[in-house]
């Protein structure tokens, strides 16, 4: 529509441009042509009436003079001094042939007509026109027109008859009629017409003019008698007429047909309107040519918009002439190639992980959705240990430069039908293809040994270890965020219990009935007391003495004996009960503490709250009710938080903690190295200690790398004003070690093995501190 | 000229005629008071016995002209018309009382023309349009012409009773007779007459004459 409409707007801007100069031109033309007729009219006329005046006079003098030859004749005198009729009669009527005269008189000079061709008539009569004889007398002839009793109108001339005394007057008529009339005409260019006017009747005596519009001309005329100015319309006519007269009554009307003077005009203008015509058509053609020429490329350019619009950037926007369109066209084109390109870059960005040019978690997910849905396939998730640690201690440089070299060993250990991914951090993501359990135990086993590689930065090594958790589709789950949860779900499971790959379906997570009868079963343990709180006790290394024990729940499973945390806690985190195991676990810790306080026992236990626990918000009334119970100091208690805890609603998880800290409770990070959390983060949180994972202490004797990070991390922590606290102490080496290096606390088999609460007192009683240097 | 004719026409009579004689002596004006010139003035005896003299009497043409302009002759008089022009006229009157004409002719014609009735002749010349002269033929030997005072004198006139008659040839109209005695002492008379100006006819000048 709006393209027709250019296209139209071009055609009657140039069409409409055309015919108002034409118009102007014709208007132009017309009025002048108007006033030249006018003008050339009123010459005509003028002159045309001077001609007439003219050649009626040199007419009549022609005739005077034909006349006064003719009266002088010598045997026309003799014959008329005869004074014999009948001789005179025919003496006229032959002279009256030579002289060309149609009517021929003889008078005697007192008025009486002697003899006449019109009459043979013998009686005397008097002549009909004395006035003529009265000129005559005193200018010796006279002329003039008058109708004589025939009806007909003649040129009369008289002249004297001397001999030479004046013996008689002869008179001579002259026809005036149509054909006179048409003579003069053809001579002065204009009709001629004589009339009488007798009253308001017109009677027309000759003309030039012919047929219908001599009979119309009397009825003109009467209508017009007065003004004459206007146009007569004769017929089919117009004529400016002029009037003169001729004698008494008698008028001649000389006329000039307006059609006829502005025939040459008309043609002209005839021929204006043809170029005219012909200019509209031409134009209008051309105009829509040129129209069409313009319009065209631009409607292939909107062609071109609308397929880029669509997102089809491979076809190019065609080429077309190098004119300003063509220009715009080329600019056009180079556009396309660059929104394709920088679309392409977005792609990348919105695809890619940056760091590592490896898919990104969109782009992994997206790679799912595309498999068939009959296609079984496995993801595994990928997670580095102890990734957060190097990054604390080495910096963030090394740890993205860590990344990448795992990312590049990933990208080449991997056939090439498996997708990489980078889902967040230090954690990758493979899609497996097709593949079954144990091809994904394959695989994931062969990207453990790739990364048991030690990796070279800077001269430094880097021991990489990592977990890997594998959820099987359709079996683990349908869609990509569940998988890739449970995966992670298998693979912290791998972690915890350092066994390298762990399958989502292998860690007691099984169907939903499978649930809904596991917490069936743990609703009536916690009725039945089969949970039970056991206490690992925490070595104060500076003063050598037991200060504190982390209380970790045992469930005694009247079929499967006393099961560990991580076979029912991560369940019971996922489905919300843990919600109503923790508040027994406080109650039972708190109880317990306040009992070994009257025995004289200062214990301070560390109780591990899981994500759903920090973001309740009953928790600080809870708490704040249990020591007030319980009588106790708030600082008589710790509250180990995990890091993952922290990620899930920060703001909350860090409102909750301040009141606690405000309360007084002691706060530690619990599992410090597994999770991405920072140490500059953690520093603007309100906690009191830090547990490194027992992962960087194992062997921290033996570890260079190890004891580096470990040592760091002490340092750091104590420039904050944190206690450090190592988990997983298992050798008196290991031990030494951490004494060594200002550790603050220690943890672990190497001291005791987590122990029922009344097992504690006996045990602290008989614990001597292994021999370690100091 | 035409006084002198008179006066030897008046010798003559008072040779052969009774001793006693009256005159008339006439004074003719227009209306106007303007004299007339060649208006002729005729006596007339009212009883007609009057002896017919047979006088003869001359019209020249010279210059293209009819000289004189107006001549009166008693009935029965002969009149030549020489010719003193180098070329050759044609004379003509249609007037009824004497109807002649002498073709192109040179010199004197052989026979002079005789005025036998009474009346007023014009004579023209038919190549030139413009020569005209007039004879007034009377029966009475008693006549004179206006001259260019408009005075006319007759002698030799017996005694008696007579019609006097004024003739002109432009007259417009012709003036009525009357009656006048002629005695011993001279009678004198103002007439007035009514007469047209006369009409100068074309008269081209001789040119040939120059080639
Ligand atoms: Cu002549």
């Amino acid at each position: 529509m709006i393209v027709r409409s250019l296209q139209y707007r071009i055609v009657i801007v140039f069409v409409g441009l055309l015919l108002l100069v034409m118009a102007i031109v014709l208007a132009l033309v017309t009025r002048t042509n108007g006033r030249i007729v006018f003008a050339e009219m009123e010459r005509e006329l003028s002159a045309g009436t001077q001609v007439f005046t003219r050649l009626i006079e040199q007419n009549q003098r022609q005739l005077e003079t034909a006349a006064t030859v003719l009266s002088a004749d010598f045997a026309f005198r003799e014959a008329i001094a005869t004074q014999d009729r009948p001789t005179m009669r025919s003496v006229i009527r032959n002279h009256g042939l030579r002289i060309g005269a149609q009517a021929m008189m003889v008078i005697s000079p007192d008025g009486q007509l002697i003899a006449d061709t019109q009459s043979n008539s013998a009686e005397l009569r008097l002549f009909p026109f004395p006035d003529l004889l009265l000129v005559a007398e005193s200018a010796g002839k006279s002329t003039g027109f008058r109708q004589m009793k025939d009806g007909r109108l003649y040129q009369i001339v008289l002249v004297p008859i001397l001999a030479p005394k004046r013996i008689a007057w002869v008179a001579m008529g002259f026809l005036v009629d149509d054909r006179w009339a048409q003579e003069l005409s053809g001579m002065n260019g204009l009709a001629i017409s004589v009339i009488r006017r007798s009253g308001t009747s017109v009677a027309v005596l000759a003309s030039s003019l012919d047929g219908p519009k001599r009979s119309a001309l009397p009825g003109a005329l009467t209508r017009l008698s007065n003004d004459l100015s206007q146009a007569v319309p004769i017929g089919d006519e117009h004529y400016q007429t002029v009037q003169l007269p001729l004698g008494k009554e008698l008028s001649v009307v000389l006329q000039r047909s307006i059609e006829q003077a502005e025939a040459p005009f008309r043609s002209l203008q005839m021929a204006l309107w043809t170029i005219v015509l012909a200019g509209v058509v031409i134009f209008s053609i051309g105009s829509v040519m040129l129209a069409r020429r313009i319009v065209s490329p631009v409607n292939e350019l909107a062609a071109a918009a609308r397929r880029i619009e669509a997102g089809n950037y491979i076809e190019p926007v065609p080429s077309l002439p190098p004119d300003e369109i063509g220009q715009l066209a080329m600019s056009f084109d180079r556009m396309r190639e660059q929104v394709a390109s920088r679309e392409q870059k977005i792609l990348k960005l919105a695809y890619e992980d940056t760091l590592t040019g490896l898919p990104n978690r969109t782009r992994f997910l997206e790679a799912f959705n595309q498999l068939p849905a009959d296609c079984p396939c496995a993801i595994a998730v990928l997670n580095l240990d102890r990734f957060a640690m190097i990054n604390n201690a080495l910096g963030h440089p090394i740890g993205d430069r860590l990344l990448r070299e795992v990312g590049l060993r990933l990208g080449l250990v991997m056939p090439g039908s498996v997708i990489v991914a980078r889902l967040w951090a230090d954690e990758f993501a493979f899609l497996l293809e097709g593949a079954d359990q144990a091809s994904a135990m394959s695989i994931a086993e062969s990207v453990l040994v790739k990364l048991r590689d030690p990796i070279t930065l800077d001269g430094q090594r880097l021991d990489v270890g990592g977990s890997i958790g594998i959820a099987l589709y359709p079996g683990d789950g349908q869609d990509a965020p569940t998988l890739i949860r449970r995966a992670e779900f298998a693979m912290n499971a791998a972690k915890r219990r350092h066994v390298g790959v762990a399958f989502a379906s292998g860690i007691g997570e099984e169907t939903q009935h499978e649930h809904l009868s596991l917490i069936g079963e743990m609703r009536e343990a916690l009725a039945r007391q089969e949970f039970l709180v056991y206490y690992q006790p925490k070595l104060d290394l500076a003063s050598r003495k037991i200060t504190g024990a982390e209380a970790l729940i045992r469930w005694q499973h009247p079929e499967q004996g006393l099961v560990p945390p991580i076979g029912f806690i991560p369940f019971a985190e996922q489905t919300g009960f843990i919600r109503e195991i923790t508040p027994w676990l406080l109650e039972t810790v708190a109880a317990q503490t306040a009992q070994w306080s009257e025995e004289g026992l200062s214990i301070v236990p560390s109780i591990n709250l899981s994500t759903l626990d920090l973001l309740n918000t009953g928790l600080v009334d809870q708490m704040r009710g249990l020591i007030e119970l319980h009588s106790l100091p708030a600082n008589g208690l710790c509250l180990e938080i995990t890091e993952s805890a922290l990620m899930e609603d920060p703001a909350l998880a860090l409102a909750h903690l301040g009141e606690l800290a405000a309360l007084g409770f002691k706060l530690s990070i619990d599992d410090y190295g597994t999770g991405q959390a920072s140490l500059a983060y953690l520093k603007t949180l309100p906690v009191h200690e830090l547990k490194i994972d027992q992962t960087f202490i194992l062997s921290v004797a033996d570890s260079p790398k190890n004891a580096a990070i470990v040592r760091s991390t002490i340092a750091l922590c104590h420039a904050l004003g944190l206690t450090v606290v190592a988990e997983g102490v298992e050798t008196s080496a290991d031990l030494a070690w951490l004494a060594d290096n200002e550790c603050d606390i220690a943890q672990g088999y190497g001291i005791a093995r987590p122990m029922p609460a009344d097992d504690l007192p006996d045990w602290i009683a008989a614990y001597s501190v292994p021999a370690f240097a100091t | 000229m035409i006084r002198s004719q008179a006066v030897s026409l008046a010798a003559l009579l008072l040779l052969g005629g009774p001793v006693y004689a009256g005159s008339f002596e006439a004074y003719v004006a227009t209306t106007a008071g303007k004299p007339v010139e060649d208006s002729v003035v005729v006596v007339e005896p009212v009883v007609k016995a009057v002896a017919r003299h047979h006088s003869t009497a001359t019209i020249e043409q010279r210059d293209r002209e009819l000289v004189p302009y107006v001549t009166i002759v008693q009935t029965g008089a002969a009149i030549d018309f020489p010719n003193r022009d180098p070329f050759k006229h044609h004379l003509y009157s249609f007037s009824p009382a004497k109807r002649f004409e002498i073709k192109l002719y040179a010199g004197k014609p052989a026979q002079p023309v005789v005025f036998d009735k009474p009346g007023e002749v014009a004579l023209g010349c038919n190549i030139h349009d413009w020569m005209e002269a007039y004879v007034l033929v009377v029966d009475s030997p008693y006549f004179a012409k206006t001259d260019g005072n408009g005075r006319a004198f007759i002698t030799n006139i017996p005694p008696g009773h007579y019609r006097l008659r004024l003739w002109h040839p432009r007259q417009n109209s012709e003036p009525p007779l009357r009656e006048i005695e002629i005695g011993a002492a001279p009678t004198q008379l103002n007439l007035a007459m009514d007469i047209a100006p006369r009409i100068a006819k074309q008269k081209p000048p001789v040119e040939a004459d120059h080639y």
